[in-house]
């Protein structure tokens, strides 16, 4: 029966051989015209892709009125291969009350990398020298601030693991001088969410077409022994003096961040983050082996036409200190119980021609690095910090989008020997 | 399951339950170590010239392994009348002391003796053996000989080898390395059991007068003791040594009690001499002496390198008003006038410490700690002891011994 079968089939093969012969040339033709459109669409498809917005995760995208220069991550997703990235700021800053300690300081280089692996898969690298000169007798640092590998699991949902830069705030994760107003970086994203702010570990990012952009992750976290009362650093900088920056990171007790941006009406952004996580990282016999970090924040942005608004608030919560103070007592930076920060900032772009702009801003920022202590026995309580308002009235000119030069001025109300001037330059690629 | 009595029948049966049960018995004799062999020689006054001083005459395990004396400085020689110089330290908190050396800023640190003029605790054994107003041995030989005849000298031998006293040199140098390894290996040397050390592990609290006394050690702008005596656990996790081994000249008083000091000329000006050599030139160290640990402080019975002070509280009472009420601590020349700072040369009297809290202050200032304050500073130094007990609140340096690693 079989056998029949494949006879069958054979013999009309043959039977229609000829023909299939004489209509081999436009079998040709079609075949080629065909590939000439396959590959057309390729072109088209490829282009699309380079076009479209990455998916990035939930950082505040800047849009009409600072002009929007690739970061190290827009530029590398509109190319393929590998490309090298960097930037730099150089700071002047003359206090006011105190002509001799003005310092021009090179205050970062940085330079990075992105190598797509395919087109689902990327490197993204960054290492950076703080203040010209790293050596034994130097006060520069080099450091790697990024170091990760980006995977798209989908078009809207991409996973993330290595070094990685925390989307708390509007300027941590979008650090570069072109992105920002003025010659210094925020006191409320410097002293409360302290940028650049990264940690090891494994996170989720994606979008939604209603415009919601969102992360969320598993990663290092602060390390509370590290607090040196003694020193005024976490005066300055609560979490920015027990950072671990992924250097020999204790890392017994994991945090956790979720963050989050709708953009779905063009030029606003809201949006907001929290993260959390303990901070004795399993130290034996510590008085603060509950010790808990909370870290929240919440921001908002509104660039339409010449005009750029932003606001954010952030607050730090570390519970369980009461007994670790109670061992630091008299020192004179004890671990806060809360901390927080916030700003309103607008700007407006009166000038621009082709590339060039210019831009005025005022910024008011509010924040207190010790608003609160754990209890103390009487007489013995830590006196909790003022909270500290800066004024802030400067310009930023861009040259061109990836070029800044920028000049302001800064008034401290409860302090004010620390009023100055500001000069400042910095670019990217 | 063990085997029966009646199912050991092979004589290797019998030594191998016998050996399995002897621990059991408390029988067990363990070998000799270098360590074991530092102990018993520690405590050895057949090592002196007198044969009733030991390393542990000065340095008595139950206090602390300081002197348990009573006296200034403990007498030593031949015949124990030979008057020593500097007071005794405690031997306890001493292994995380670096060698002697000068930071990147140029600052002395590190080394023990209170001139920091021996490297390492190996070194710093080696003196007191043949110094005349201790153990006045004529020289290593004779120590060495003495170890030879002593009761543990077979332990010696199985340790270091049958020949090891042929080699007095090598011999010696193992009976100070025996020395060192007791002191690095003991844990009684670093019990790490104080009220304090409690406090820091979250097991309890220190009363309200200690709390108040442990804010007046850290504050800057009161005691400032922490300056020098760091109270914190590091960023490690690592307990407080409180020294952070670096000198300093305080300008303690003359002491009158020692005799040496009957000669006018005599000075005793830690880093740059008589003791130690090697710096003699550096006039500008004169009168500086190592931060000691604070650990164990309030087991003393005289304090700073000369013992002019006998009691805690006037210790820390120094360090408040030596600048307010230099009348209350220095002599008077004939013309009425303070002689602070008499324990120094005059050209020298300018090394003394005083642009840092609390010394920053002048005759008609308020001291920087009043009476009460000196005393919960105290209060809170006395949770320093080792040794503590929380069912009765105290605490004794001799409970720290006996729980060896």
């Amino acid at each position: 029966m079989t056998r029949t079968r494949i006879a069958a089939a054979l013999a009309a093969i043959l039977a229609f051989a000829p023909l299939a012969q004489a209509d081999d040339a436009g079998l040709r033709s079609e075949v080629a015209e065909l590939r000439a459109q396959l590959q057309a669409l390729q072109r088209e498809i490829a282009t699309l892709r380079q076009e479209r917005a990455p998916v990035t995760p939930a950082s505040a995208a800047s849009a009409a009125a600072v002009p929007a220069p690739a970061t190290a991550e827009d530029r590398a997703n509109r190319d393929s291969g590998t490309q090298l990235t960097g930037y730099a700021e150089l700071n002047y800053n003359r206090p006011t009350a105190k002509a001799a300690a003005a310092q021009a300081d090179l205050r970062r280089a940085v330079l990075g990398f992105t190598h797509r692996v395919d087109d689902t898969t990327r490197i993204v690298g960054e290492f950076e020298w703080e203040h010209a000169i790293v050596s034994a007798d130097d006060k520069g640092e080099a450091a790697v601030e990024q170091l990760l590998i980006e995977h798209e699991i989908h078009p809207s949902l991409g996973l993330r693991a290595g070094l990685m830069l925390m989307p708390l705030g509007l300027l941590n994760e979008r650090h570069e001088p072109p992105t920002y107003y003025g010659v210094e970086r925020n006191f409320v994203e410097t002293a409360i969410i302290p940028s650049t702010w990264r940690e090891g570990g494994v996170a989720l990012y994606g979008t939604t077409a209603a415009g919601f952009s969102w992360s969320a992750g598993l990663t290092t976290g602060f390390d509370l022994g590290k607090w040196d009362a003694t020193s005024d650093e976490g005066r300055e900088s609560p979490l920015g003096s027990i950072h671990q920056e992924m250097q020999l990171a204790k890392a017994r007790d994991p945090s956790l961040f979720v963050a989050g941006n709708w953009q779905g009406i063009p030029g606003l952004t809201l949006g907001g983050g929290v993260f959390t996580g303990k901070l004795a990282q399993g130290m034996e016999k510590y008085p603060a082996a509950d010790a808990r970090l909370v870290l929240a924040e919440a921001h908002a942005r509104w660039q339409s036409g010449p005009f750029d608004v932003q606001a954010l608030y952030a607050h730090g919560h570390i519970s369980d200190t009461e007994a670790l103070n109670l061992t630091l007592l008299g020192n004179p930076t004890p671990v806060p119980e809360s901390f927080w920060g916030g700003y309103v900032q607008g700007a407006w772009k009166v000038w621009e021609r082709d590339d060039s702009s210019l831009a005025p801003f005022l910024r008011y920022e509010a924040f207190n690095t010790a608003a609160a202590y754990a209890p103390a026995p009487i007489g013995l309580a830590p006196d909790t910090a003022p909270a500290e308002h800066v004024w802030t009235i400067g310009a930023n000119y861009w040259l061109n989008p990836n070029i800044v030069f920028k000049a302001d001025y800064q008034h401290f109300d409860v302090d004010d020997t620390k009023n100055r001037f500001d000069l400042g330059m910095g670019y990217m690629f | 399951m063990p085997p029966s009595i009646h199912s050991i029948r092979h004589p290797i049966a019998w030594l191998a339950a016998i050996a399995c049960l002897l621990p059991g018995m408390g029988l067990a004799v363990s070998a000799p170590t270098p360590a074991s062999l530092g102990r018993a020689i520690f405590a050895d006054p057949g090592l002196s010239a007198s044969g009733a001083m030991s390393c542990a005459s000065c340095h008595s395990p139950a206090h602390a392994h300081a002197s348990p004396s009573e006296g200034l400085v403990p007498p030593g020689g031949p015949g124990l009348d030979v008057p020593g110089f500097r007071t005794a330290p405690s031997l306890r908190y001493l292994d995380m002391t670096m060698p002697f050396g000068f930071d990147k800023e140029g600052t002395p640190v590190g080394g023990m003796n209170r001139d920091g003029r021996a490297n390492s605790p190996l070194e710093q054994a080696a003196r007191p053996f043949t110094a005349p107003h201790e153990m006045a041995n004529a020289s290593p030989a004779e120590v060495v000989a003495k170890v030879e005849h002593a009761a543990y000298a077979d332990d010696f031998r199985a340790v270091y080898g049958a020949n090891v006293f042929a080699d007095t040199e090598g011999a010696f140098f193992r009976i100070l390395f025996s020395i060192e390894q007791y002191e690095r290996t003991a844990r009684e040397f670093r019990p790490f059991d104080s009220k304090y050390d409690e406090f820091l592990r979250g097991r309890l609290r220190l009363s309200p007068l200690e709390l108040r006394g442990l804010a007046l050690f850290n504050r800057p702008d009161k005691g400032n003791c922490a300056a020098c005596h760091p109270s914190a656990r590091g960023a490690d996790g690592s307990f407080p040594l409180f020294t952070d081994f670096t000198f300093d000249a305080l300008g303690a008083p003359r002491n009158p009690a020692i005799p040496a000091t009957a000669d006018p000329d005599y000075y005793d000006l830690g880093l740059c001499g008589p003791d130690r050599i090697d710096l003699a030139n550096r006039r500008d160290l004169c009168g500086a002496f190592k931060v000691p640990t604070l650990r164990n402080v309030a087991t003393r019975h005289a304090f700073f390198h000369n013992g002019v002070f006998r009691s805690l509280s006037e210790a820390v009472r120094f360090y408040a008003r030596r600048d307010t009420n230099p009348e209350e601590f220095y002599p008077r020349d004939a013309n009425g006038v303070v002689q602070k700072f008499d324990d120094l040369p005059p050209a020298l009297r300018g090394n003394v410490n005083t642009l840092e809290v609390p010394y920053d202050r002048k005759p008609g200032q308020t001291p920087r700690l009043d009476e009460s304050e000196i005393a919960a500073i105290v209060a809170f130094l006395h949770t320093l002891t080792d040794g503590y007990d929380p069912r009765t609140d105290t605490a004794d340096p001799a409970r720290s011994l006996g729980h060896d690693d």
